[in-house]
Parts: C-alpha cells; structure tokens; sequence
C-alpha cells in the first residue's frame, strides 16, 4: 500500500510545531467555533419555527420529527461533497447547511419536548391569572421548557463541533483542515493537533454550557428536602 | 485529497445512468459490487463486535444495578469524541505499528460509535423493565440469570434491537470517511467524485450509500417483527 | 324563607356545547351567588361543576347565555381583565415552578402594575393571612409540601385582593388529616376576607362544611338542588338529591348545627345557696330525679333526688362532677355524645365559662324537626 518508512525517523509529535504555527492552530480553532455557533444558531432558528408548527398543529408532530430524524441518519460526507460543486468547495453554506440539518432533531425533538413538559395545570394557573397568551408563553411555558431547550442546545452544539472536523473533506473545517492536512502530507503533528484540540473543545463547551443551564434554572437543583 | 493511491478511478465525464447502471461498473474487479462488499463486511464486523461487547456487558451490570455513572460518562464522551478525530489519532499510530491506514483506525473509530449506543440503551432498557414484572419473576423461584435472560432481556428485547439498528444505521453513514483516511468504501466514489470535480460520482456515491442504509434498517426491521413476540413488539413503539 | 342579600354572581341560562358532544355540559344553568357567601358546586362526575366554574372566569367560553360578576356583563370585558379580578385556585395548585413563592404570589399584582413597595408589603401579609412562614417566600414551590403550596395557591389567588375566589376541588390533592385543616383555615380566612366564593368539590362533607349554599348538579348539568347544606339534609328536593347526600342525613345534620342553634333553657337548677325544699319543687316540675346547682353563675354538679337531706345545705349532698359539658359552639352530635354518656341526660352549656342552661335530647330531636336557622332567627 503506502510507503511507510519514509516517515519513520518522524517524532509522533512534534512540540515545535504548537508554537511555530500557533497562528494556524489559532485561525483553525477560530474557524471551528464560527462554523459551529452559526450552525447551532440556524439550528435554532429553524428548530424553533419547526417546534412551534408541530405543537401548534399536532398533526404535523410525526412528519417533522421524521423529517428531522431522516436528516440526522444521512452520512456527512456525502452532504458536504454533494454542496462542493453547488456553492465550492470553500463556501460558508457548503459548510453550515449539512451541519444545520444534523442539528434539527436532537432541536426540535428537544424543543417539543421542553413545551410538552409544562404542566397543564400550570397553564391554566396561568390563564386563570389573567395572563395574556403571550405573556403565558414568554414567562412561564418558555422558562420551564429551558431546561429541556438548553440540553438540546448543548447537545447539539458538542455533536457539531465533532462534525465540523468531517467538513475538513472540502478544505474547510477548522481544526479538520488541520487533521487532513497532516493526513495528506504524512506528518502526524497537525492531525493529533487536530483530532485532540477538537475533543477537547467538545469537552470543554459541553461544561460550559452544562454550567450556563444550571445557573439559568436555579429552580430545578432544589427540591423539598 | 491524495491521501489513497485512486484505484481503478472512474473517468470524469461519467453520467449518473452511467454510473449506476452500467453492469461493467458492477462486476468488475473492484467494481461496485466488490466495493459494496467491502463496506457491508467491514460495518457488520464493526456492528456485530459492538453488539457482541454492549450486550452482555450492560445487561449483566444493570442487572446488578452498577456502573451507573460509567453511562453517564459515556453518554457525553461518546459525543464529545468525534469518529474522525479518533481515527485521526489512530492512523499514525497504526502506521507506525506496520498495520497501515486501513482498517484498523476507521474500524475502531466505528467501533466506538456504535458500542455506547447499543451500551447506554441497553442499560437502560434493563433498568427499567418493568419492576413489578421482574418482582414477579423472582417470586415464581426463577434463578438471578433467568430473571435476567428470560425476563428482563426480553422485555428489553425491542428496545435494545431498535438501538441495533439505529447504531447500524450511524455506522454507515459514518463509514466513507474511511475512503478520506486512506481507505476505500463506498465513501470513495463521494472523494473521487471531489477530487474530480465530478457530481454524478459524487451523487452516486451518496445514493449507494442511502440505499445501502435503507435497506439495512428495513432488514432490521423485519427481523425484529420476526425474533421479537408480539407483546413485546408493541412496546418498542414507545421506545426511541 | 327569604334573605336579603346582593348577588355576586348571576348565571343566567348559561349553557355548553362541547363540539363533538351529543349532549350539553351544562344546559341552561341559572344561579346566584350572594356576595360574601361560599357557595359549593357539587354533583357526579359529568355533571358540568367545573365547566361551570370555568365559565365564570371564561377559560371555558359558554355557548349561550349570561354571567354577571358583580352587576357587570362577564361576556363583554376583554377575558384576560376579567380573570385577574377574580381570584383561581385549583386543585393541582399549578403554581410556577421557576418563580420563588414570593414571584408567584405577585404574579397578579405585577400584571397590574403595582410598585415593588407595596407588592413586598402585599406579599408579607399574605404569607401570614395564609399561615405560612416568611422565610418560605425565597422559596422554590418544590422544596414545600403539598399542604404548604396549597396555602400558597390562595394567597396567590388572593393577591390582588379580588372580590370574587374560585376555587377548583382545592384540598382534593392532600391527605385528608391537611385537608381538615386546610378547610378550617379557609373557614377563619372567609371571618376576615369576606370574599365571594365558588367552590367545586366532589365531597359531600366538604361542601356541607365549608358551604353557605349548596348547588347540587346532575349530568349534563342541570341543576338538582340550591339550598343551605341544611335545608339540602333536611328537605331533598328529589330523589338524586336524597341519595346523593347520602343515607346518613341526620348524622350530617348534626354536625353542621351547634349548640347555640337551639333554645336551651335553665333546667333542674337552682341557686347553692336555695333550700332543699325549692330544690325538690324543681325537680317535681321538670319530672328530673336530679337537681343541679350553680353558684354566682358557675355550674357546680348534679345532686341525686334521693340525697337532698331537709337537716342541712344542699351543698352537703354528694355532687357528680360537673363533667358533661359542651360549649355553645359545640355540634349538636358532640352534644348528643355527651348526653348518652351522662348519667343525668343531660348536657350542661358552658357559656364562656358560666352556666348557659342544659340540653335534653328532645330539644335536639324538636330542633332538627324546624330547621336551626328558623329556631336561630
């Protein structure tokens, strides 16, 4: 297969290179988080309007999830090489539409979910209070479906950041451009720069947004002792 | 991408007709067919290897009731850790060892996709069978393994097949980025198709990936109406 | 018998049509609520009470008919004003659990825009109206027990101090020993508010308790009965009524009247310091082989017939204790209690420490022929 002993006399990682190309580490750790707060934010968007159909219309509930579902199942690489030719290869949407669609169901289904699990009699507390609709929604449905809302976002957000990387295939990818990078040219440095910068930084937004949560909803860390 | 050596690449002009229906395309020596086979055996390897290890080791542990927090741990890894950046890591590893690009990094990469899922909910379907159910069973005089295999595990029978096959499913269409790693696939036809500027490859690739997925998750599908009884069946409608 | 009273709340052949329903929830209900009184729906499930006081505050809009609050037309304000004027407390209580149970008691006056000064102010004294300590108010509605979020639900309810209260099976969710207490309290808090109350229940006692009026309804929500729990016990109006309140009506009877409700009189008693002659023309008058004695107002025990002695005070005579003693406050089952286990039959009415007369069995027998409030008037 590949000639192997070429690199041989290569150290596995290469300490230099950290400092050396810190402004490449930089830009690809930058390039990562854009990538994945404009698709969680278009998630969102999208989530958020595909929700309220579905729990506005109950009928509309299973199509969407469906829907939602079907997207998650389709293979990344395949999508981002699909949308190569349409907007190139180093378009912004060739980028975030495939990573927008993979965050729809873990989204909307949590969406749905966080509306589904306020009480009913809190609602009619809230209506019998003479609580406009609006209101209802805005200050009481939304805070206590933001629990749910917020697992999904940080969700979401920890799976993008994964499949960022796999956007390396088209030349972007942030720090996936880096793990390809060292691929293509057999010096291992990048890539291990790459793969391990990316967990960590899934690792490192999951606590960070698991701490947010909680300090959002104090309410749910009391109970009756 | 120059990372693999382009085997037997398809010429660039291809159509899509051209693509997946030409016979010669098919049957040729490393042609579809062989490369669906290669895909097929490399993912039911890395499916049933997981099953294989997920299965038993939950529901031996739920059943005792331990390991509760090792889930938790692994419900956040299992995402936290990309399939690419495990394989990643794991190429110069395997390239040093003299076992090469393939298929050890992307097998194992796959491996840990699909094992937590089938590990997590299947711990979880253990779980929560249903106690007074399992009460029952204990009180009839059935021994601890018997409570686990013939009760508990088939009440979690459905659950866990659906986890089977939804895990089946992700590994799938995970696999080409093994044709991005040094590897080939059906993932090559999508990287050729890239690397060629050529969208009918690219569009053909992806829709023999899709039907490879379809039709799996039908076949598992229909075993599961065949190995699970019916009463049993009717829960998994309320299982994810 | 008639009572002067203004009316709170007037439905006025007040009726609902679910959509798909082959027969109307409620079919043109007429009833008044006097203001300041609690009035009790009650009836079989299907029978339209709480659709019926969901119609009142209009989260439930009737298909025909009229509902006045206090003179004015329910059907024609805008319905989010109309609900924050009448308080609603429910069953599930439905308190927000995100808000501290100083949020959620303020969540009315807030709507209406009152300044944090006086919603503070408010809040406090809420918290005490309803028995509940201060140091709750930082509090999440989970971390209290059920009794206590009940508690906070009323005050809530009662936050903006709105004339009218709704109230859906509010103690049907605590156990019993909490709703006993819940119901009293409510009792004492109706002494200081004076609100209008319309309670849902599906317990007769309940209703027999807390309730001014009762209106029994039946399926498809007509309406069976509207009487005081007692003219409800002691004259049904049909035979749903007569099996709804139950077998035990003169039992229940009882326990709703107290002794105040009937005309006791002095009985077998005379003065200590009388002679033994008076003490026995006494008992030959009532037909009593006892004769009591009191002494400036206190009630110092019964004397047998046959130990009042002419040779000496009827002090000297051998006294039961005056054990057998009820309060003017008591029930007259309590007071029947007392009697059956007196030896004289009797029961002595301590009022507020003196001697207010006995009671006899016919009394209470005579009483419940007529009906308290016709002997009280």
């Amino acid at each position: 297969m590949i000639p192997v002993l070429a690199q041989s006399a290569q150290p596995f990682f290469r300490w230099s290179y950290l400092i050396d190309e810190w402004d490449q580490i930089q830009a690809a750790l930058l390039q990562h988080l854009q990538l994945t707060v404009l698709s969680v934010a278009a998630g969102l968007v999208l989530s958020a309007m595909l929700a309220a159909t579905a729990l506005r219309y109950r009928w509309t509930t299973t199509p969407i999830t469906s829907f939602t579902g079907i997207l998650y199942t389709l293979p990344s690489v395949a999508l981002f090489a699909l949308l190569a030719p349409v907007f190139g290869t180093q378009a912004v949407a060739t980028a975030v539409i495939p990573l927008t669609m993979f965050t729809l169901l873990i989204l909307v289904t949590n969406i749905i979910a966080g509306f589904q699990s306020v009480p009913g009699p809190v609602k009619d507390a809230a209506n019998g209070m003479g609580l406009t609709p609006t209101a209802r929604v805005l200050t009481v449905e939304l805070p206590l479906a933001s629990p749910l809302i917020l697992a999904g976002i940080r969700i979401a957000t920890v799976s993008t950041i994964g499949l960022v990387t796999v956007a390396g295939i088209i030349g972007q990818g942030g720090l996936g451009r880096l793990i390809f990078d060292g691929l293509n040219r057999r010096f291992d440095t990048p890539t291990i720069i790459g793969a391990v910068f990316s967990i960590l930084l899934a690792l490192l937004m999951d606590a960070l947004l698991l701490a947010a949560s909680r300090a959002a909803t104090p309410w749910t860390r009391r109970a009756r002792a | 991408m120059d990372v693999t050596l382009a085997q037997a690449a398809l010429p660039r002009e291809i159509s899509l007709s051209e693509f997946l229906f030409s016979a010669e395309l098919w049957t040729r020596d490393d042609g579809i067919l062989d490369t669906l086979v290669d895909t097929a055996v490399l993912c039911g390897a890395v499916v049933l290897a997981a099953t294989l290890v997920a299965v038993p080791l939950a529901a031996y542990l739920a059943h005792h009731g331990r390991g509760e927090i090792a889930v938790t741990w692994m419900v956040t890894l299992s995402r936290a850790v990309p399939t690419l950046a495990v394989a990643a890591l794991l190429v110069p590893v395997s390239l040093r060892i003299g076992l090469g690009f393939e298929p050890w990094p992307i097998f194992i990469a796959l491996l840990l996709l699909a094992l937590p899922q089938i590990y997590i909910n299947t711990y979880a379907a253990i779980r929560g069978a249903d106690r007074g159910v399992v009460g029952a069973a204990r009180g009839m005089g059935l021994t601890e393994s018997a409570v686990l295999w013939r009760v508990e595990a088939a009440l979690a029978g459905a659950v866990i097949m659906t986890s089977i096959r939804v895990a089946a499913v992700q590994v799938i269409a995970t696999e080409p980025l093994r044709a991005f790693l040094g590897g080939d696939g059906l993932g090559r036809y999508v990287r050729d198709g890239l690397g060629q500027n050529s969208p009918s490859q690219i569009v053909g690739g992806t829709i023999l990936i899709g039907l490879f997925a379809a039709s799996t998750a039908l076949a598992f599908r229909g075993a599961e109406r065949l190995a699970l009884p019916r009463g049993v069946t009717r829960l998994s409608s309320n299982a994810t | 018998m008639e009572e002067s009273y203004t009316t709170a709340i007037r439905l006025h052949g007040v009726t609902k049509q679910f959509d798909g329903a082959s027969a109307p929830a409620v079919d043109a209900l007429d009833l008044e609520v006097p203001a300041g009184s609690i009035v009790a729906l009650i009836g079989p499930s299907g029978c339209g009470k709480t659709t019926t006081l969901r119609m009142i505050n209009r989260l439930i809009e009737p298909t025909s008919g009229r509902i006045e609050i206090n003179g004015v037309d329910a059907l024609e304000q805008p319905a989010v004003e109309l609900r924050r004027d009448i308080g609603y407390v429910i069953q599930q209580v439905g308190l927000f659990p995100h808000r501290t149970i100083a949020q959620n008691i303020a969540t009315v006056p807030r709507t209406l825009g009152w300044d944090n000064d006086r919603i503070r102010e408010r809040t406090a004294g809420l918290v005490e109206l309803v028995g509940l300590d201060h140091a709750m108010l930082d509090r999440y509605p989970d971390e209290l027990s059920g009794g206590q979020q009940q508690r906070v639900g009323v005050a809530r309810a009662l936050a903006a101090d709105p004339p009218v209260l709704l109230m859906d099976e509010p103690f049907g969710a605590v156990d019993p020993i909490v709703r006993g207490s819940l119901q009293n309290e409510l009792m004492d808090l109706q002494q200081q508010v004076h609100k209008t109350i319309v309670l849902v229940t599906h317990d007769i006692d309940e209703a027999l308790k807390l309730a001014d009026r009762i209106a029994l309804m039946n399926v498809g929500g007509v309406l069976e009965q509207f009487a005081s729990p007692d003219e409800l016990l002691r004259d049904p109006a049909n035979e749903f009524v007569e099996r709804f309140v139950g077998e035990d009506r003169v039992m229940k009877r009882l326990q709703l009247a107290t002794v105040a409700d009937l005309p006791f009189h002095q009985g077998p008693v005379v003065a200590a310091s009388a002679t033994p002659v008076e003490a026995r023309e006494v008992m030959r008058a009532s037909g009593s082989a006892w004769v009591g004695l009191t002494d400036r107002g206190a009630f110092l025990g019964w004397v047998h017939g046959p130990d009042v002695h002419d040779d000496g005070p009827l002090t000297d005579a051998p006294r039961s204790l005056p054990a057998a003693q009820v309060g003017r406050d008591s029930t007259l089952r309590r007071a029947m209690e007392i009697i059956m286990t007196s030896r004289t039959s009797v029961a002595v009415v301590d009022d507020g420490g003196r001697f207010g007369g006995v009671i006899t069995l016919e009394q209470i027998r005579a009483g419940l022929d007529q009906g308290p409030e016709v002997i009280a008037a």
